[in-house]
């Protein structure tokens, strides 16, 4: 498997944690990322200024893929809507196809209609499948319970994305935690919006929408998500939660190719943990600790 | 049953009136001049005045300024020839109810005192209910139209394109619509004279004139479908037909506008005992809806049938009732372009696709949000962080800056570093307008 990888803005700066151990899990695998360095912002941000020059960007950056005969794959949610969104209009609508190529052509580029965009959650649900990642495990997480947040992007509008999982009752975030013999806690209000959508607009709103969602996550060690900037909301702003609000939360966000690479066996040192802000160091210890514990009981 | 007064000079005129409405069992009495007119107004309660135009003396232009002036609960119907149309229209303007062109036949006028009972009818419920029930009755006008009251309306679209419709009061007064007969495509139509014919569910037929004069472009398809229509949405969805005007500066004189039809109706109500609010929705624009529907996203706008499965869905609504998904879409509905465009809420939306996932209409309201907002932008309104955002994406061509400290940062990691193109996302910005709206809403 070979795909263009689409970073896009967030997950560079912000969550370096999530490349690293995203492209150390695709190495494992062996699905070849391949860096196409002139990629641009999708388009996301400017949509409530001009839906066409949204589409003109994540035009651009279709192009971009398609000239190397690649398919992408984006880590990002919501670059992964806006592409897959301009790519479900334009493969539906040839006049709006001729209009962008129109646009395109100003900037030297022009897109055929050949490319498929997947967020890299679901080319490993589908593409590389539940049984071959079960496969892969090599140090179970057991005993541990992970909170799935699914964010909005990765399944909506399910209409773009051939209906691959439920939009209200999703299934494939939880099933790839399970493998990792981790247990899946379910929570209220577990297809809440993280609010990051509105966090320039309005923080106080969007802090309070994220702080719903961290409070309603009793039972868990940490939560485990798959865009970068749901992590903004729930990890990165937790202490000004936490201060705003005058609560006491204190959970570990992660990603989920760092838990899929701990239960494979990479070591934590390779899969970013020491850029996750809200500190890992003991859930990575109770971890070491229930790994020397299993050794001993099966010996 | 109605106590009517007919008023021409000409005496076979007055008998063949008082003979054919007599039939419906009216109360008719008949004067050849506008001076007897004046004193049997005065000295029996009537309830319908129906005068010639063009009479010696006092004409039926000043008979109808001196009765509504004294007696504004009498409806005055005015008979014209054609070489008077014009007048008849300024009549309307002045207070009648309408006019009737000669020759006429029995059917026409009895159909015309026919739906002038029935609006009385309608009011006196009306004013009873507001008595009974110290209820007070609100009608929203859209501010945008020119209305040939009680009648019909017009919008301009451009200078060289007008809307017309059939005003809600006449549908009101017909009751049930069996048929409406527009002109036909290419037709020209002259002001005050027949535009359509629509037909009630007792058979009569009531004429509309048309408000203005000119070649008939297109024939609301909507509305010969499914005649309910124009009884939904009158000024919106429920227009009839779209003409290329040919006097539009001389036939809009003749038509009411803004203010001054809430003044006419206002004085009309009020010397019949009634409380009613008029709202003359300033800056409302019918048309709102239509440009929403056209933006990409947009499209499915008018499918709200304002269930509100978008409120209840909306994550930001359940922590800020500022924002209203459901009222966002209704004012859209209603063409308050002004205050939606100008408020803050509408870049409120979170973008989860919640609503837009549950919407039994299919509205698509994550879309329509999106839509909004870009009209928003071309009108001068933006919201600073998208201002702040393009100038980032202009200068670095990513939502964050790349610095060498990053990819030194990234470099340590085994990361690739990263390169900024934002010569590409200038021009993007530039190609789709986006720098230059920026560029109006700073001026």
């Amino acid at each position: 498997m070979r795909f263009a990888l689409y970073l896009g803005c967030t997950v560079p700066i912000r969550t370096p944690n999530y490349e690293i151990s995203a492209r150390k899990i695709a190495e494992k695998i062996g699905i070849e990322f391949v860096d196409i360095p002139e990629f641009t912002c999708c388009g996301f941000p400017v949509k409530p200024m001009s839906t066409n020059a949204t589409m003109l960007m994540a035009a651009y950056n279709l192009a971009l893929a398609e000239e190397k005969g690649l398919d992408i794959c984006t880590l990002c949610s919501a670059c992964t809507s806006t592409l897959t969104d301009v790519v479900y209009k334009l493969n539906k609508d040839d006049g709006l196809k001729k209009e962008i190529n129109s646009q395109l052509e100003k900037i030297g580029k022009r897109y055929q209609g050949k490319v498929k965009v997947r967020h890299f959650a679901r080319i490993l649900y589908e593409n590389v499948g539940i049984e071959r990642l079960k496969k892969l495990v090599k140090i179970p997480l057991n005993g541990f319970k992970f909170a799935a947040h699914y964010g909005c992007h990765y399944l909506k509008p399910s209409e773009i994305y051939d209906g691959f999982d439920n939009p209200e009752r999703p299934v494939s975030l939880d099933k790839m935690i399970k493998i990792t013999g981790a247990q899946s806690v379910d929570f209220d209000e577990k297809n809440l919006c993280c609010g990051g959508g509105i966090l320039g607009i309005d923080e106080n709103v969007a802090l309070r929408m994220a702080r719903e969602k961290l409070e309603n996550i009793e039972s868990a060690d940490a939560m485990v998500l798959i865009c970068p900037f749901c992590s903004v909301m729930y990890e990165a702003n937790q202490r000004q939660i936490n201060k705003r609000f005058s609560s006491d939360i204190n959970l570990p966000v992660l990603f989920l190719p760092q838990i899929l690479g701990l239960s494979i066996g990479i070591p934590e040192e390779e899969l970013g943990f020491r850029f996750n802000k809200v500190k890992t160091k003991s859930l990575l210890e109770r971890l070491k600790h229930s790994n020397k514990e299993e050794v001993i009981e099966r010996a | 049953m109605a106590s009517i007064l007919i008023v021409d000079d000409e005496l076979i005129i007055c008998k063949s009136c008082k003979k054919i409405l007599e039939r419906s069992n009216h109360i008719v009495d008949y004067v050849l001049t506008g001076k007897e007119a004046l004193k049997s107004v005065q000295e029996k309660k009537y309830e319908v005045v129906i005068t010639d135009l063009k009479m010696p003396e006092i004409n039926g232009m000043e008979l109808l300024e001196s009765v509504k002036k004294k007696w504004g609960n009498v409806d005055v119907i005015m008979i014209t020839g054609y070489a008077t149309i014009d007048t008849a229209v300024q009549a309307m303007k002045l207070g009648a109810y309408d006019y009737i062109p000669k020759p006429f036949t029995p059917e026409e006028l009895q159909s015309v005192v026919l739906r002038l009972l029935e609006k009385r009818k309608v009011i006196e419920e009306e004013r009873l209910a507001e008595e009974r029930d110290l209820i007070r009755f609100e009608y929203t006008m859209p501010g945008d139209l020119y209305y040939l009251p009680e009648h019909a309306w017009v919008k301009i679209e451009n200078s060289n394109l007008v809307r017309v419709g059939i005003d809600d009061v006449f549908i009101r007064s017909i009751g049930g619509i069996i048929e409406i007969k527009p002109p036909a495509k290419g037709e020209t139509l002259e002001q005050g004279k027949l535009c359509a014919e629509v037909k009630d569910t007792r058979g009569n037929i009531h004429k509309m004139w048309s408000p203005v004069s000119g070649e008939v472009l297109e024939i609301n398809q909507d509305v010969t479908n499914d005649y309910s229509v124009v009884k939904i949405d009158p000024y919106g969805s429920g227009w009839l037909l779209r003409i290329i005007p040919s006097h539009l500066g001389a036939d809009l004189k003749n038509l009411i506008h803004g203010t001054p039809l809430v003044k006419w109706w206002l004085e009309k109500e009020l010397v019949q005992g009634r409380k009613v609010k008029y709202v003359m929705a300033e800056g409302l624009d019918s048309n709102f809806k239509y440009e929403i529907a056209r933006q990409p996203g947009g499209e499915n706008i008018t499918h709200c049938f304002q269930c509100g499965t978008c409120t209840a869905s909306c994550p930001v609504r359940a922590i800020d009732e500022r924002y209203n998904p459901r009222k966002i879409i209704r004012m859209a509905l209603l063409g308050m372009k002004g205050r939606v465009l100008s408020s803050k809420f509408i870049w409120l939306c979170s973008s989860c696709y919640s609503c837009y996932e549950r919407c039994p209409q299919d509205v698509r309201l994550t879309n329509v949000m999106s839509a909004i907002s870009n009209i928003a932008v071309r009108e001068g309104y933006i919201h600073p962080l998208y201002i702040n955002s393009s100038e980032i994406l202009k200068n670095h061509g990513r939502l964050y800056e790349v610095s060498e400290f990053d990819n030194k940062l990234r470099a340590r990691s085994g990361l690739p570093s990263l390169q900024e193109d934002h010569e590409t996302v200038k021009k993007i910005l530039e190609i789709t307008n986006v720098d230059t709206f920026i560029k109006r809403s700073r001026k």
